[in-house]
């Protein structure tokens, strides 16, 4: 390793020590609920990248795409992600009793949480979780490892155990991200329903999953690492930007007009402390930042095989994943918008440690899947 | 005698797609700068190739979804605030979130058929049925296994010897040269055949389906339940003697559970009938949930027929909580609610006898909870 990317780690390292500190302070002075909001968010982010990318792996796997076999590497080497933030996770249940009303003695006074008891109490969450991050071990033992292995002993049978591997990974992936869903964000207020709320998850999910395959791909393709990588591939990643930020609307519109008509009190006061004081602005941000921005800047062909573009893009729609997170998490906790130092504090904290993983990811294995039968095929793809 | 036009083009074949985009640079250096290909499956780098300028349609139908979105959103807007306020389900007239769906849908609306119909009739240049490339020879091949390229004249002019030399000297074939289209309009023969041609068509069809219909009578799929016996209201019919489907009841007869109300006026009616009903806790129950779901509306949950949703309106309706209500007898309401008074219609059809009963009883019980007794209170 060069000593400019040395110099590089130990300055990221030391960002993330500043935040550290920043985190203690802010558990010590603003108090631990400011704390494990913050935390929370961080850590569903963390997750909606890596479970995004090994979502994306296995969706290739499950339809035999053929294009995108030269860019799976990208995804795969960040699905590591999903595991790295197993320590993240197992530390937020130290948070359960100052976050969620159920798990504080008051919750058993309240007939709609009791009611839920049997699946909202702490042993279960704790017994869900740690189902959950085996899972996620296991998926990504079964359809990302065996990948790195093809490269060097070029068994095309892998590929063929990968695609019958597929289903089952999707299918831990939408068990886990919506018990994901339910448990660490919409039991924040146990009294809410919101049958939708998981798929609302998975389209910031898959989305923030795209944006850091569109990154790492392009991190690759500037340095010329991806040879026979073109504008079609590109264009291809564009859509599929392009799409979800549809379906992420479509989602998070369901979601609101369904209530709003209904106008349940179980259902809509969740969006009323979401849509009034400070959070109205907030909303309304994440709806134009979230939906039309993107939706604008990917809508002509010519942006979709755009490096500069796709760039920008992904880097924004990560952005307003974390602003649509504070959305959710925050007015749970606290009626105020809060953004100040301890939320700085955490950005410094995760970002690089965030940015070191994602940088040790992209060191593993080749940049191509170069023992996949289909890559020379994928490589060929043209609109 | 008009100039002789250039022709339509000259048109040769090349063997492969890629013989194809070799030789267009070699056509273009020779001058030729209008061509157009006719392959028999899309070629990757044809339209680079051929100079294409990006086509405008993009643009024209962003235009016309977001022109979509906004027309949707007004009209709706000013049927649903303006025209014609109804109040649904509690909200603002003015609801853009219900406008949603509507907008989604004819910004897709008006984006597909300006993709649809742009393509065909503004960029397509349709109706144009007679392209001479379907009369050529080459049809046949540019559809199956050979790749065309045509010349075309640029402002009018195009040396015909010159194309056809130099498709054959850059590896085409089979070179031909396509007549310009007529593009005379059409004259009154061509106006009379073609409408006399549809008036027979019409008159074909018309009589060919009447004799059709003779022959063979419109067949219903399944009639069982439909020809069945039975009698029918207000239909004749042989069963009985006076050839009538439905019959009167005997003199003197009443239907069961049902009362007729014989008093001719509210007043005759509070003098004349009795409530039925003892008051419990039950009735009362009864009687409240029909009178928020019937009478509520327009009198108001405690009568005092000033609800929030008349305001919108002219209508007046009677206050329940006046003394000439308070002190009117049992029988009087319930004549009103059978019988209806000013604009208010019969409530007969939808409550019996005994909801209007009940009904009755709960209004007693508001008008005391508005005007309560002394000893209602100790």
């Amino acid at each position: 390793m060069s000593s400019g990317s040395g110099t590089t780690v130990r300055s990221l390292l030391l960002l993330s020590a500043v935040g550290l500190m920043g985190a203690a302070a802010t558990y010590l002075v603003e108090g631990p609920v400011r704390f494990w909001a913050n935390w929370l968010v961080w850590m569903v982010f963390g997750i909606a990248v890596g479970l995004g990318c090994l979502f994306i792996v296995a969706l290739e796997h499950q339809v035999q795409s053929i294009w995108s076999v030269p860019l799976r590497r990208v995804p795969e080497r960040l699905s590591s992600l999903a595991l790295w933030v197993t320590p993240l996770v197992l530390a937020a249940l130290l948070g359960l009793p100052v976050l969620y009303p159920w798990a504080k003695p008051a919750g058993a006074s309240v007939p709609a949480i009791v009611l839920k008891s049997a699946w909202l109490n702490t042993p279960f969450f704790i017994v869900r979780t740690l189902i959950c991050v085996a899972l996620w071990f296991l998926a990504y033992g079964l359809v990302v490892k065996r990948s790195f292995e093809q490269d060097r002993s070029r068994d095309p049978m892998i590929t063929v155990r990968l695609r019958r591997y597929a289903p089952l990974v999707l299918a831990i992936f939408a068990l886990t991200l919506t018990t994901v869903a339910f448990d660490w964000i919409s039991s924040l207020e146990p009294v809410w329903y919101s049958d939708i709320f998981g798929v609302y998850l998975f389209a910031g999910t898959f989305l923030s999953g795209l944006a850091a395959t569109t990154l790492g791909t392009l991190y690759l393709y500037n340095r010329g690492r991806l040879p026979g990588i073109t504008k079609d591939h590109l264009y291809n990643l564009g859509g599929f930007l392009f799409a979800f930020t549809v379906f992420w609307g479509y989602i998070a519109f369901a979601q609101y007009m369904l209530m709003w008509y209904g106008d349940m009190p179980e259902e809509v006061f969740w969006f009323k402390q979401r849509t009034t004081g400070g959070w109205l602005a907030l909303a309304l941000i994440l709806g134009i930042g979230h939906f039309f921005v993107p939706f604008l800047a990917l809508v002509s062909r010519k942006a979709k095989t755009s490096p500069k573009r796709l760039r920008w893009v992904s880097l924004w729609l990560l952005a307003f994943m974390l602003i649509d997170l504070y959305w959710l998490i925050f007015p749970a906790v606290g009626a105020k918008v809060r953004l100040g130092w301890p939320e700085l504090s955490f950005a410094l904290l995760f970002l690089p440690l965030g940015l070191l993983a994602a940088r040790a990811a992209m060191a593993k294995g080749e940049d191509t899947p170069v023992g996949d039968p289909f890559l020379q095929e994928g490589l060929e793809f043209r609109l | 005698m008009p100039e002789p036009e250039a022709p339509f083009g000259v048109l040769g074949l090349y063997p492969t797609a890629q013989a194809l985009l070799e030789a267009i640079p070699g056509i273009k250096a020779r001058g030729f700068s209008n061509l157009e290909a006719y392959t028999p499956f899309p070629v990757h780098g044809l339209e680079e190739a051929l100079g294409l300028k990006k086509s405008r349609l993009g643009t024209l139908v962003f235009i016309m979804a977001a022109l979509g979105a906004v027309s949707a959103f007004l009209f709706e807007w000013w049927t649903s605030a303006v025209d014609y306020p109804l109040v649904i389900g509690g909200k603002p007239f003015n609801s853009w979130q219900a406008f949603v769906p509507v907008m989604f849908e004819v910004t897709v609306l008006f984006a597909t058929f300006t993709a649809g119909l742009g393509m065909l009739f503004l960029f397509n240049k349709l109706p144009f049925f007679g392209s001479p490339i379907l009369g050529s020879k080459a049809i046949r091949e540019t559809t199956k296994d050979r790749f065309g390229l045509l010349i075309m004249p640029v402002e009018g002019v195009l040396d015909v010897e010159a194309a056809s030399a130099a498709l054959l000297e850059t590896g085409g074939s089979g070179v031909e040269v396509l007549a310009a289209p007529d593009s005379a309009p059409p004259g009154l023969g061509w106006w009379l055949k073609t409408l006399s041609g549809i008036a027979a068509a019409c008159v074909v069809a018309g009589f060919g389906t009447a004799w059709a219909i003779q022959i063979y009578p419109t067949l219903p799929p399944m009639v069982h339940m439909e020809v069945q016996p039975r009698l029918d209201a207000q239909k004749a019919d042989s069963f009985f003697a006076d050839g009538h489907g439905m019959q009167l009841p005997p003199v003197g007869t009443v239907a069961r559970g049902y009362m007729p109300l014989l008093a001719k006026s509210p007043e005759e009616a509070g003098k004349e009938l009795i409530n039925p009903l003892p008051v419990t806790p039950a009735v009362l129950q009864k009687g409240r949930d029909l009178f928020n779901n019937h009478c509520a509306v327009c009198h108001d949950r405690l009568g005092t027929g000033k609800p929030w949703l008349t305001s919108a309106y002219t209508a007046k309706p009677a206050n329940l909580q006046a003394s000439t209500y308070r002190e009117a007898p049992d029988g009087y309401i319930y004549y009103v609610i059978s019988e209806g008074k000013g604009a208010m219609p019969s409530y007969a059809a939808d409550l019996s006898a005994n909801d209007r009963w009940a009904i009755v009883d709960y209004v007693r019980a508001l008008q005391r909870s508005q005007h309560a007794e002394p000893e209602d209170v100790q």
